[in-house]
C-alpha cells in the first residue's frame, strides 16, 4: 500500500505532520494515521491560547470504532485552529496534508524541529510499522 | 408487517382521554396558589395519542426486534440462554412489587436477599454479598473499590492493578473509576496469562492486585490459575474476578476455591434474568470473610451465627447505589437457583461447554480458530481464512439474512477480526445444526459470491446502516 | 425444572461428533483438586412448587391499602400499556442492538425515550439510561470534574441522604473533594477550583427551589462552574418549568416514578440529559438516527460509541456497559400513554391533595408544617408523637410517611409525607384521622 508522504514538511513517530508557516508551525496528521483510523467523525482540538509542551496530550481524534489520542508536536501556544473540521472531520480523511490541518502553533524553541522525521525517515518508518 | 415509519410522537391527536387518571375526589385550589406563574411551564410538547395507536405501534416495533424467544442468540460473553416466564410471574407479584424500599414490614425481602446469598456463597465459594451493584461494570467498579479500600486502611499506597489485554472493556474503565492505573499483561500463545510476566508485574510494589476472567474471553479455562492467585497473593495483592464467564463452570468448579478474594456476578447472564434490550441486570459483589467489613452498607453476610444484617460498618467503602440493588432481578435469579437445584445447576456448565465444543468442531472445518484446544462455554474465530478481503463484520451482516443474531464481533481485541461465539445450554441440537449450516454456507458463499457478502445484509427491514454519517451528524432525537 | 432441550441420546451423539467420550473430558483443562463433589443446594422445584414458595415468601411483606411513604420512590398509578409493551418479550429477552439492521424495532423505541425525555425536560440530549438517579448524578459529577478540569464540588443541601452517601463514595474512588454547603453560603463557597453545584429539585424535604434566580447568581460569581440538578418524582414535570428552559448543564433523574413498579427499590432508571455542548461527554449509549449506505431508507443505530468503555477501555470517562433499557421502555409508554395533558393533570393531582393534606394537617394541634418554600408531592411536618402517629396509619393500613430521624438523627418527630394522586380521598381522610387520633381520641370530620 502506497502512502503519501509530501516532502514539504517533517514527521513524528506518532504519525503526525509539522510545516513552518512563518514563525507558526502548522500540524495534522499524516495519510497513514488517517488510513489506520479510518473515517474520522470527530476531532477534539485544543483551546486558543493553551499552552503545552512537546509530547503532551492535547487532543483525540474519533472514528467509529476507535479513538486515538494525538500530542503536542512542539513546545508552544496554540493560536489557531481549523473550524472546517467541526462540521466536515472527513476532511482529514481526504486531504490530511491540505485542509484536513489541525492547528498552529506559536513556537517557543525552533530547534526542537531538528529531531523531527524526514520524509524518506518517516516512509521507514511507515515500511517497518505495514511489516510488523 | 406496519411500514408506517412514522414516530410516535407523529401518531398524536386532539381529543386527549383521561383513561389513566384517577377520579379527582379532594376539594381543588387555583394551581397558581400552590405554585407561582414563573415557575410553571408553558407547553409541555408530548402529544396525546389514542390508545390503539400506542398498541399498534409498539407491538410492530417489537415484530422488527430479535429476542432469544425469537431464535439463537449466540453473543459471545453474554450468556443470552432461555429466560424462564414463571420468573415474569413471581417478580409481578403484588406482594413483591408494589413493596417500599424503606418500609419495615419488608421480612419476605430480606429474606429473599439472605437466602440468595447463602446459595450463590455455596454455588462461588464466597463469604458474603452486596446486591446493590446494578450491572456487572457496577460491581467490578465496587469490588475495585473494596480493594482500594483494604489498602487504605493498611496505609500502603497500591494504586494498580494488573488486567490482560484480552480483558473485557469494562475491566479497565472500571479500575480507573475507582482511581486505579492498569498495567496490561499480555497473553501468551496459548491464550493464558503467562507466570513470568505475571511475576515480573508483581514486583512493582504498587501493585494492588490482579482483574481476571476465568474462563478468560477466549473461552478457555486458565489451567495455572491456582499458581496464579497464590503469587498474587505471596506478593501481597488481591484477585478479582469478573464473573461473566460463569456459566460453564457452575456446579463444576468455584472462583472462592480458585483463591479469587472478590467476584462479581452477572444475574443477567449467568442467572437466566433477561437481558431487557440491554438492561436492567444485577451485578451482585462477594467477597471473602476478611473483606466482607467493606462491603457496601447496609449488607447481609454469613458469619458463625448464621446470616447477620449490618446497617453500617465504619470501614464499609459507602453506598454504592440508592436503596438495595435490582431486587426485581434478585428474585427472578433466586427463582431460577431454586428451581435448578444442585443437579440443575452443574447441568447448565456441562451442557453448556457440549453445545460451545460441538459448535466449534464443526465451525473449525472452514474457520480459523486461533486456539484450538477444548473450549468451555464459548470459543473465538478469527478472520485469518476468510476469502476475497471479506471482514468479520460481513460476515455478521449476512447471518442477520438467515433470520437468526450475529454472534459478538471484534472482541477480544487480541484476535484479528474475532467473532466470539457462546451458545449457551438452552439451544436444542437442531438450532446448532442449523446454525452450523448457515455459517458453513457463508462461508461458501464468501468464496464464490462475494459482493452478496459485502452488501449484506439484503433481507432485514433496512440494508447496512451508515454509522459513520450517525457519528458525523448525530441527531439524538426527533 | 429442566431448561435444557437435549436427552441422552443426542449428548450420546454430540459427544461423538466431538470426539471425546464423556462431558468430563471436556472439562480436563480444570485442575481435579477445584473440582466440586456436590453443592449444597435444596432440591430442584418444579414450577407450582417454585410458585407456591415464593408466594409464601412473598406474603411475609405487608402491602398496604394506601401510601404516604415516598422519599426517592413513589407510588404512582401505571397504564396498562407499559405492562403491555415491557411484556413483549421480542423486547425483553433481546440484547443491546449491536447489529442494528436486526434490531430496529428496539432502536427506534430507545430512540423514542430519548426524544420523550428531551421533550420532557428541555434538555438537548438524553442518554438511553443509566442505573438510577443516584448513580446518574454520581457519574455527572465525575464528567463535571473532566469537563472543567477542577477537582472540587459543592452539594447543595437538600439533596437525598442517599445519593449523597452514593456521591462520597464516587467521589472518593475519583479522588475528588466534596463539600456539603447550605443554600446560606453557598455564594461564599464559589470559587474559581470549583467544577460544579449539584443541587436537588424539588429537593428531599419536597421543596421546589426557585431555580432562575440561583443559576442566574451562580453564573454571574463562577461563570465556568457548571450546574447539575437532580430529581427524584419526574411527575412535576408536567407543570414545572423544565430544566432545560433554565440553563442547567447536565439533569439528572430517577425515573422510577414514569410507570416502573417500586419493587423494593429497583430495577430503576437513571435519566440522564446534558446541554448539546457536552454532549461528547455524555456516558452510556446513545441511539441515533442514520440513513442506509447504499439507499434511501432511514434507520437507527447506536452511535458516537467512541465514547463508551468497550473502544475507550482506560479512557473512558464512565464503564457503563448493561444499562437500565428496559425501564426506559417503560418511562417512554408512561409519558405517552398519558400525554402532555395526561401528565399535566398527574402532576395537579398531586399538587393538589399534598397541598391540601399539608393545609389539613397543619389545623390540628401539635402538628406543624416545617417547609417555607412551596411543595409538590412531599412535605415536612413535625408531629407530636411520630411513632404513636405511624403506628395509628399502620393500624388503618395506611403506609406511614418516612420518620426524618432514620437520615437525620437530631431531626425526632419529623415526619416526610407525601402523597399522589393515588391517595383517595378516603386514604386521605383516614390518615387525618390517624392525626388526629395521635393527640385526642374524638374521630375528626369534615
Amino acid at each position: 500500500m502506497d502512502f503519501k508522504v509530501p516532502t514539504d514538511r517533517k514527521y513524528t513517530n506518532s504519525h503526525e505532520w509539522v510545516r513552518l508557516e512563518n514563525e507558526k508551525a502548522v500540524m495534522g496528521i499524516t495519510d497513514y494515521a488517517q488510513y489506520q483510523l479510518s473515517d474520522v467523525v470527530y476531532v477534539e482540538l485544543p483551546k486558543i491560547g493553551e499552552v503545552f509542551e512537546k509530547g503532551s496530550m492535547i487532543g483525540e481524534i474519533e472514528s467509529v470504532k476507535a479513538v486515538d489520542e494525538f500530542n503536542m508536536p512542539l513546545s508552544g501556544e496554540i493560536v489557531e485552529l481549523n473550524d472546517q473540521l467541526h462540521n466536515n472531520p472527513e476532511l482529514v480523511n481526504s486531504s490530511p496534508y491540505d485542509e484536513g490541518w489541525f492547528l498552529k502553533i506559536k513556537i517557543n524553541n525552533p530547534s526542537e524541529l531538528d529531531t523531527f522525521l524526514t520524509a524518506n525517515q518517516y516512509q521507514e518508518l511507515i515500511q517497518r510499522e505495514e511489516n510488523q | 408487517m406496519d411500514s408506517d415509519s412514522r414516530l410516535i410522537f407523529e401518531k398524536g391527536y386532539n381529543h386527549p382521554h383521561n383513561n389513566f387518571i384517577p377520579k379527582m375526589d379532594i376539594e381543588c385550589v387555583n394551581i397558581d396558589d400552590l405554585i407561582s406563574k414563573t415557575l410553571q411551564r408553558e407547553d409541555l410538547p408530548i402529544p396525546d395519542i389514542p390508545e390503539i395507536e400506542i398498541v399498534r405501534h409498539f407491538l410492530n416495533l417489537s415484530q422488527k426486534t430479535y429476542g432469544v424467544d425469537t431464535g439463537i442468540y449466540p453473543l459471545g460473553s453474554c450468556t443470552m440462554k432461555y429466560n424462564p416466564k414463571i420468573n415474569e410471574v413471581i417478580a409481578r407479584l403484588p406482594y413483591f412489587s408494589k413493596l417500599h424500599p424503606l418500609q419495615e414490614e419488608n421480612l419476605g425481602a430480606l429474606e429473599l436477599i439472605i437466602e440468595l446469598s447463602k446459595i450463590l456463597c455455596q454455588v462461588t465459594g464466597m463469604d458474603g454479598f452486596t446486591f446493590q451493584p446494578a450491572a456487572g461494570a457496577h460491581g467490578e467498579l465496587t469490588g475495585l473499590l473494596i480493594i482500594k479500600k483494604y489498602f487504605e486502611i493498611m496505609n500502603l499506597k497500591k494504586n494498580a492493578i494488573i488486567i490482560p489485554e484480552s480483558a473485557h472493556g469494562t475491566n479497565p474503565a472500571s479500575a480507573k473509576m475507582a482511581g486505579f492505573s492498569i498495567i496490561k499483561i499480555r497473553s501468551n500463545k496459548d491464550g493464558e496469562i503467562p507466570i513470568d510476566l505475571l511475576k515480573y508485574a508483581m514486583e512493582g510494589d504498587n501493585v494492588a492486585g490482579i482483574m481476571l476472567t476465568n474462563p478468560n474471553t477466549l473461552g478457555l479455562f486458565e489451567r495455572n490459575i491456582k499458581d496464579i492467585t497464590k503469587i498474587v497473593h505471596d506478593y501481597g495483592g488481591l484477585c478479582y474476578y469478573d464473573g461473566a464467564n460463569l456459566n460453564p463452570i457452575l456446579g463444576i468448579c468455584r472462583p472462592g476455591d480458585m483463591g479469587f478474594d472478590i467476584i462479581h456476578l452477572n444475574l443477567h447472564k449467568t442467572f437466566s434474568t433477561p437481558h431487557g434490550g440491554g438492561g436492567p441486570g444485577s451485578g451482585p459483589v462477594g467477597v471473602k470473610k476478611e473483606l466482607i467489613q467493606f462491603l457496601p452498607n447496609p449488607c447481609i453476610f454469613l458469619n458463625k451465627d448464621g446470616f447477620q444484617y449490618r446497617e453500617c460498618s465504619e470501614n464499609s467503602i459507602g453506598r454504592i447505589k440508592c436503596f438495595w440493588g435490582n431486587f426485581g432481578i434478585l428474585i427472578r435469579a433466586y427463582a431460577y437457583l431454586l428451581a435448578l437445584g444442585a443437579q440443575g445447576l452443574k447441568r447448565v456448565g456441562e451442557i453448556s461447554v457440549l453445545n460451545a465444543n460441538y459448535l466449534q468442531v464443526q465451525l473449525q472445518k472452514k474457520y480459523h480458530v486461533p486456539y484450538n484446544r477444548t473450549c468451555q462455554h464459548e470459543f473465538v474465530l478469527s478472520d485469518k481464512n476468510l476469502p476475497n478481503d471479506i471482514t468479520t463484520e460481513d460476515i455478521a451482516k449476512r447471518i442477520l439474512d438467515y433470520g437468526i443474531y450475529a454472534p459478538t464481533i471484534y472482541f477480544p481485541l487480541i484476535v484479528s477480526g474475532a467473532m466470539m461465539i457462546e451458545p449457551t445450554e438452552t439451544e436444542s441440537k437442531a438450532s446448532l445444526d442449523n446454525f452450523v449450516k448457515v455459517m458453513l454456507n457463508i462461508y461458501e458463499e464468501a468464496r464464490s459470491n462475494p459482493e452478496l457478502i459485502k452488501n449484506a445484509p439484503h433481507n432485514t427491514p433496512v440494508k447496512r446502516l451508515d454509522a459513520v454519517l450517525a457519528a458525523r451528524k448525530p441527531i439524538l432525537h426527533d | 425444572m429442566d431448561f435444557i432441550p437435549h436427552d441422552k441420546d443426542t449428548i450420546k451423539e454430540m459427544l461423538k461428533v466431538i470426539g471425546v467420550n464423556s462431558i468430563k473430558d471436556l472439562y480436563k483443562d480444570i485442575p481435579n483438586e477445584l473440582k466440586v463433589n456436590k453443592l449444597d443446594l435444596p432440591e430442584s422445584l418444579s414450577e407450582p412448587d417454585l410458585l407456591r414458595k415464593l408466594e409464601q415468601l412473598a406474603h411475609k411483606n405487608k402491602i398496604y391499602s394506601s401510601s404516604f411513604l415516598g422519599a426517592g420512590c413513589y407510588y404512582h398509578y401505571i397504564p396498562s400499556l407499559v405492562e403491555f409493551v415491557i411484556s413483549r418479550s421480542e423486547f425483553y429477552t433481546s440484547y443491546t442492538p449491536y447489529q442494528a439492521e436486526a434490531s430496529q424495532g428496539y432502536l427506534q423505541a430507545i430512540f423514542e425515550y430519548q426524544s420523550a425525555i428531551s421533550r420532557l425536560t428541555g434538555m438537548d440530549v438524553a442518554n438511553a439510561s443509566m442505573y438510577d438517579g443516584s448513580t446518574a448524578l454520581a457519574e455527572a459529577a465525575i464528567i463535571s470534574t473532566i469537563i472543567t478540569r477542577k477537582n472540587k464540588i459543592l452539594l447543595l443541601e437538600g439533596i437525598h441522604p442517599e445519593y449523597i452517601e452514593v456521591l462520597k463514595t464516587y467521589c472518593w474512588g475519583h479522588h475528588i473533594e466534596y463539600e456539603l454547603v447550605s443554600e446560606e453560603f453557598l455564594f461564599s463557597k464559589l470559587s474559581e477550583d470549583i467544577a460544579a453545584i449539584l443541587f436537588q429539585s424539588p429537593n428531599f424535604f419536597g421543596e421546589i427551589e426557585d431555580v432562575s434566580p440561583l443559576v442566574k447568581k451562580i453564573r454571574t460569581i463562577s461563570p465556568k462552574c457548571l450546574i447539575i440538578q437532580v430529581m427524584t418524582d419526574l411527575t412535576c414535570l408536567g407543570i414545572l418549568k423544565p430544566p432545560g428552559d433554565l440553563d442547567i448543564d447536565i439533569f439528572v433523574a430517577e425515573g422510577q416514578s414514569l410507570g416502573i413498579a417500586p419493587s423494593f427499590g429497583g430495577p430503576g432508571l437513571g435519566i440522564f440529559t446534558a446541554k448539546n455542548l457536552f454532549l461528547r461527554k455524555v456516558p452510556g449509549r446513545l441511539i441515533g438516527k442514520t440513513k442506509e449506505i447504499n439507499g434511501v431508507k432511514e434507520g437507527f443505530i447506536l452511535t458516537l460509541q467512541a465514547r463508551e468503555q468497550h473502544i475507550r477501555r482506560e479512557k473512558a470517562i464512565s464503564n457503563i456497559c448493561t444499562n437500565q433499557s428496559l425501564c426506559s421502555l417503560a418511562a417512554l409508554i408512561y409519558l405517552i400513554s398519558l400525554g402532555k395533558t395526561g401528565l399535566r393533570e398527574i402532576a395537579s393531582q398531586n399538587f393538589q391533595k399534598a397541598n391540601y393534606v399539608k393545609r389539613k394537617i397543619a389545623e390540628i394541634e401539635g402538628f406543624e408544617v416545617l417547609n417555607q418554600k412551596p411543595t409538590y408531592n412531599e412535605f415536612l411536618v413535625k408531629c407530636p408523637n411520630i411513632n404513636k402517629f405511624r403506628t395509628l396509619c399502620k393500624k388503618d393500613n395506611l403506609l406511614p410517611p418516612l420518620k426524618l430521624s432514620k437520615y437525620f438523627p437530631d431531626m425526632k418527630d419529623v415526619a416526610l409525607i407525601c402523597v399522589t394522586e393515588m391517595n383517595k380521598r378516603s386514604d386521605i381522610d383516614a390518615f387525618l384521622n390517624a392525626a388526629l387520633l395521635t393527640i385526642k381520641k374524638t374521630k375528626w370530620r369534615d
